[in-house]
């Protein structure tokens, strides 16, 4: 399809055209292996220690969500879907409840938008710091140089989940999007809380962007290994920060405006290289953006209710007529999306078919393009920086 | 326990029972055994069977703020160093051989924590087609440590417990609690725990190797897929106009996507390509049961990456025994797609390079996402 990228299904890595006196290695990578971040599982076909083909499997953590889905009301399944993708469940909560309001046509308040943009960005800097701490952990090893990172940034992580503990009661499964609104309001004194977090934070961001962009080993580890080029990151459907780090200028938060990101400026933060290193500054640069988006969200919070439609009392009282939607929403994993169809009648409180659109499968799948060439330890390198959770992949 | 020599000085440690006493020297003398439990639950290596959830909250007990190097205790990634293993996330029946295996390959004396709800009991996928109810259905768990997920702290408490555990079975002391019986809330799949004296021995040898411990690696090239038949296919909103022209349609409802000819499906796609629209969005099936047989429809959507974001979306409706062209020749983000409805609803698509299963073990029986599928379809002896 591609010159550069010859593609997982061409003649060039059919095994029977591989010479036979190349003493082929088949490696299993997975499905347990720590840096493979969750249970998936390559299997690595090597040349020595050079990779000529991968294939992928994933469907370990294939647990029927979207079955599940299907056998629960409407307002029953945002606790489900926090376990999705579980670095990032405030944004999987929206991408639900958003896709539901679509479909029961119900209006979403002002400042419940504003609170839901304010936890999105939140979470993806919690989001990015965890993947910068397991990326560099991918790295340096658990007893190498990549412990240290890993020990900064979950510290900075778990600044962010108190200050959704304080909200929600809950340090990272928050059940607190409801259909037309949010369920727990903003307690007194929390904005104090945020400010202090985030300033804490930014003086700390010079440190991870200059790794990212100046530490010799990252560097080495990074620059040049995994190139994505701009024609499969779109064949992929590759979004969010991997599109980003190809060279397309595209973020949902800008392109398409939902919650209050009309009312707020997104800078969108790109890079061409299309590489490890490209992935990972972008991901850098978007924290220093989100903070800031926070801090223009906290002041400009209007007031008002929180939620748009009556209190839930029980949850059959959502019914619709038939119907489809879909709502995508920029997630730090990319486009993460909920396709709804509504089968109507007696079925009418529950979801006919509700599919997840998980970012974090196509990411994988770009795996089987970009891995032959490379040894095993670059591998892990570019599994992590395509920053995949199996939650999401297997649903 | 503390012993206390003649001059009255007192040596206090747990391992310590007698004292000897030689002029000049007071020796304290502790067990073999006592030395070595001492030792073992002072330096619990984990092997953290992270799954899902628990998993990043396992993380977090290993970084800063809990920190479980505290008592002694390492992460090693490997059973063959570790002395326990954590279970953290849901097990799935694709996992269970796997999980079983590297508990197997852990030397002795080994220990097992069941963290998070999913472990314990399988939460709220336990009636669901593709989960084990509880890990202890196929291992012997020593703590169990609820929570959805459980704080770091909690599992630091767990942990502590495992060396309770450990020091009182050592001294004879330890008793296991009562077990709460089973109410009759708990349904899902009736699987014995492991260390159930009642449960059936033969479960686990015979069954398990016809529930597909070891599902086989797909067959090179070898695909099965029926021959090229074409699909109804379907666009959306401003996208009017080139269906209305060129593709000839004109039902277009309010709540959802136009549906588009079976065998003008592809010539779809790959006009909307070059307009650019170029990101594959979703492939989303859904079925459609009918006295007739099983009708499907597949959904589309195509994005362009820029201002606008602009989405297209068409709709293709299958009868019974029909088959719908793949996309993979236009999108390579197709492959994975289509593969996935393909593995839960059974809907073939023609001329895909490779359909197989891609979620659920290849010799799975059935499509779990049709509407007659059961969820709680038993798969034993996992669940």
């Amino acid at each position: 399809m591609n010159a550069r990228h010859p593609g997982p299904t061409s003649d060039r890595y059919r095994l029977e055209q591989m010479d036979a006196d190349a003493d082929l290695m088949v490696l299993n990578f997975g499905p347990q292996h720590p840096s493979t971040h969750g249970v998936f599982r390559i299997k690595l076909i090597l040349d020595g220690e050079v990779v000529v083909r991968a294939i992928p499997y994933a469907g370990y953590l294939h647990r029927g969500v979207e079955k599940l889905l299907e056998r629960l009301t409407f307002a029953q399944g945002v606790p489900i879907v926090d376990k999705n993708d579980y670095v990032a469940p405030m944004t999987n909560e929206q991408a639900l409840v958003m896709a539901f309001e679509k479909l029961l046509k119900i209006e979403v308040p002002r400042r419940a938008r504003w609170m839901r943009t304010i936890f999105a960005e939140l979470q993806r800097i919690a989001s990015h710091m965890l993947w910068l701490g397991t990326f560099a952990l991918d790295m340096g090893g658990a007893l190498g140089g990549g412990s240290g990172v890993f020990i900064y940034t979950f510290r900075e992580r778990d600044y962010i989940l108190d200050l959704f503990e304080m909200v929600t009661g809950g340090r990272f499964h928050y059940n607190t999007h409801t259909i037309g609104g949010n369920r727990h309001d903003i307690p007194p004194g929390w904005d104090r809380e945020v400010t202090k977090v985030l300033d804490l934070i930014e003086s700390r961001l010079p440190e991870y962007e200059a790794m990212s962009s100046n530490n010799a080993i990252f560097v080495a580890r990074t620059k040049g290994v995994g190139v994505i080029d701009k024609e499969l990151a779109l064949g992929l459907g590759l979004t969010g920060p991997i599109l980003r780090a190809s060279g397309v200028d595209f973020d949902l938060r800008r392109d398409a405006p939902y919650h209050a990101y009309d009312e707020l400026k997104v800078n969108v933060a790109t890079a061409t290289a299309g590489d490890c290193q490209a992935r990972a500054q972008v991901r850098v640069a978007e924290l220093r953006d989100s903070i800031r988006l926070v801090r223009q969200g906290l002041a400009g919070l209007p007031e008002g209710g929180i939620n748009g439609g009556k209190p839930i009392k029980m949850p059959q009282q959502f019914k619709t007529m038939t119907g489809q939607a879909y709502v995508g929403i920029d997630t730090p994993r990319g486009e993460l999306g909920t396709f709804v169809v509504a089968g109507g009648g007696d079925k009418g409180t529950a979801p006919y078919r509700c599919k997840i659109r998980a970012p974090s499968l196509h990411a994988l799948s770009a795996l089987p393009w970009i891995l032959p060439g490379h040894t095993v330890s670059d591998v892990v390198v570019i599994l992590g920086s395509l920053d995949p959770i199996m939650g999401e992949v297997d649903r | 326990m503390a012993v206390i020599d003649e001059s009255g000085q007192a040596y206090d440690h747990p391992l310590y029972t007698t004292l000897i006493n030689v002029p000049g020297l007071s020796v304290a003398v502790a067990s073999i055994d006592q030395l070595l439990t001492w030792g073992a639950k002072n330096a619990l290596y984990i092997f953290p069977m992270a799954t899902s959830c628990c998993g990043i909250e396992f993380m977090a007990t290993a970084a800063a703020r809990v920190d479980i190097d505290r008592i002694g205790s390492i992460v090693r990634a490997t059973p063959r160093q570790a002395d326990v293993m954590v279970i953290a996330g849901t097990i799935t029946v694709k996992m269970a051989p796997k999980v079983k295996r590297l508990w197997d390959q852990m030397p002795e004396p080994k220990w097992a924590i069941a963290m998070g709800s999913c472990a314990i009991s399988g939460d709220f996928y336990r009636d669901l087609y593709p989960t084990v109810p509880g890990i202890d259905t196929i291992l012997p768990v020593d703590v169990y440590v609820p929570g959805c997920p459980p704080d770091p702290q909690a599992l630091m408490h767990g942990m502590l417990r495992l060396q309770e555990k450990i020091a009182a079975k050592q001294a004879g002391t330890w008793r296991a609690p009562e077990l709460r019986p089973e109410t009759e809330k708990m349904h899902g799949p009736a699987v014995r725990r492991i260390d159930d004296p009642e449960r059936d021995p033969a479960i686990t040898a015979e069954q398990s190797r016809q529930a597909g411990l070891q599902s086989p690696d797909a067959p090179e090239g070898e695909l099965d897929w029926r021959g090229a038949e074409p699909v109804p296919v379907q666009a959306a909103l401003e996208l009017e106009a080139l269906l209305r022209e060129r593709f000839g349609i004109e039902d277009f409802p309010a709540d959802s996507a136009p549906i588009v000819p079976r065998d003008r499906h592809l010539e779809l796609a790959n006009t909307l390509k070059a307009m650019g629209y170029s990101l594959l969005i979703y492939v989303v099936a859904s079925h459609w049961p009918k006295p007739e047989g099983d009708t499907f429809e597949v959904a589309y959507a195509l994005r362009s990456p820029n201002a606008g974001a602009k989405l297209a979306q068409w709709r293709v409706v299958l009868q019974p025994g029909e088959t719908i062209e793949s996309l993979a020749s236009v999108f390579a983000a197709a492959d994975w797609q289509e593969r996935e409805q393909y593995d839960l609803l059974g809907v073939h698509f023609a001329n895909h390079p490779d359909l197989r299963r891609i979620m659920l073990p290849e010799n799975w029986q059935g499509h779990p996402l049709r509407r007659d599928y059961a969820a709680d379809t038993a798969c034993r002896p996992w669940r």
